[in-house]
């Protein structure tokens, strides 16, 4: 089976993309650049509708056997709404929430052929405590987590499933800005009050995606470390 | 490209249809363009609606274009290309004609 992760440059997505190849899973990662990936890759930018289409097609053409969808893509803008350019709110809107449509729109069919798949979205931990100072992209993750919820009950009839991840501060460059007594603020409202390493988040993607003890689980979101 | 009559995607897309949902021969919906394919007295779920699509993407790819269900023009035309298999076989052709024409 192949899995298609966007956002693969870097970050979550990066690090899931090369334990999954060492992992002997074939991956097609997605990313606006892509010179430096040393896995298979496209160029494609999530936002854009077209050319999330155009990659669909390509892996339709090839007959690659998608079986997995990870959107990992994922842009941040630390700001209080009312201090957020237009601009930024529909960069953050159109990358987070749009690209994760778009991608579940366009590859999911993919998976709805051969009858089986899984799909997981990425929200944030933002979403569930409301974050001050993170307004819209708490929403653009709200949105993720209601479009999954729903996606899921549209394709389980295909033996597809979705799932959200949630998680809160991890170390990757989505944080750039965030002072640690930010992110430490954020942590202690775990329920685990401990900092989600990148590993642990891609250990509980792969076992949306992979594992067979997982095939009950469809239209959740997962917070690691829980609120 | 050969051209494509409506009638000529009618006929796939009730093709696509009986492959999707077999209905009896006689049954009064087989060949009736006015079968609705959402909404009140449709034939099909939300999964059969699905399968058609994919079967009519199948179809449009061994024809030399891309059939896309989601575009803006397959739904301001009509406002829905799914209100019955007629108009969603004006669609294919309009489609399979605009593909045409991107080739010549």
């Amino acid at each position: 089976m192949t899995v298609v992760v966007t956002g693969a440059s870097r970050g979550i997505g990066h690090l899931l993309c090369r334990r999954l190849v060492a992992q002997g899973i074939p991956v097609v990662g997605l990313a606006r650049r892509i010179e430096d990936l040393d896995f298979p890759a496209r160029s494609c930018d999530v936002a854009d509708a077209d050319a999330v289409r155009l990659v669909a097609h390509q892996l339709r053409d090839e007959r690659l056997p998608v079986r997995g969808l990870v959107n990992a893509a994922g842009i941040a803008s630390m700001n209080l709404a009312l201090t957020t350019p237009a601009r930024t709110a529909a960069s953050l809107v159109a990358t987070n929430l749009l690209g994760t449509i778009y991608c579940c729109q366009q590859f999911a069919p993919l998976m709805i052929r051969r009858r089986a798949g899984a799909i997981v979205n990425f929200s944030s931990v933002a979403a569930a405590l409301g974050l001050a100072g993170e307004s819209v992209y708490a929403a653009s993750k709200a949105g993720v987590e209601t479009f999954s919820l729903a996606f899921a009950r549209e394709v389980a009839a295909f033996g597809l499933r979705v799932n959200c991840v949630a998680p809160g501060p991890v170390d990757t460059g989505l944080l750039r800005g965030l002072t640690t007594a930010q992110i430490d603020a954020v942590v202690g409202r775990q329920v685990l009050p401990q900092r989600c390493t990148p590993e642990q988040v891609c250990e509980l993607v792969e076992l949306l995606l992979l594992d067979r003890r997982a095939a009950t689980l469809s239209g959740q979101v997962l917070i690691p470390g829980g609120v | 490209m050969m051209s494509m009559t409506v009638d000529d995607a009618l006929d796939l897309v009730l093709q696509a249809m009986q492959s999707v949902l077999p209905l009896e021969a006689d049954h009064p919906s087989a060949r009736d363009s006015d079968t609705p394919l959402v909404g009140e007295g449709r034939l099909m779920d939300s999964m059969h609606l699905i399968d058609l699509c994919l079967q009519l993407e199948d179809r449009a790819r061994e024809l030399g274009f891309e059939f896309d269900w989601t575009s803006d023009a397959a739904m301001s035309r009509s406002h829905s290309i799914f209100a019955s298999a007629g108009k969603l076989a004006a669609e294919f052709a309009r489609q399979h004609r605009a593909g045409s024409a991107g080739q010549s």
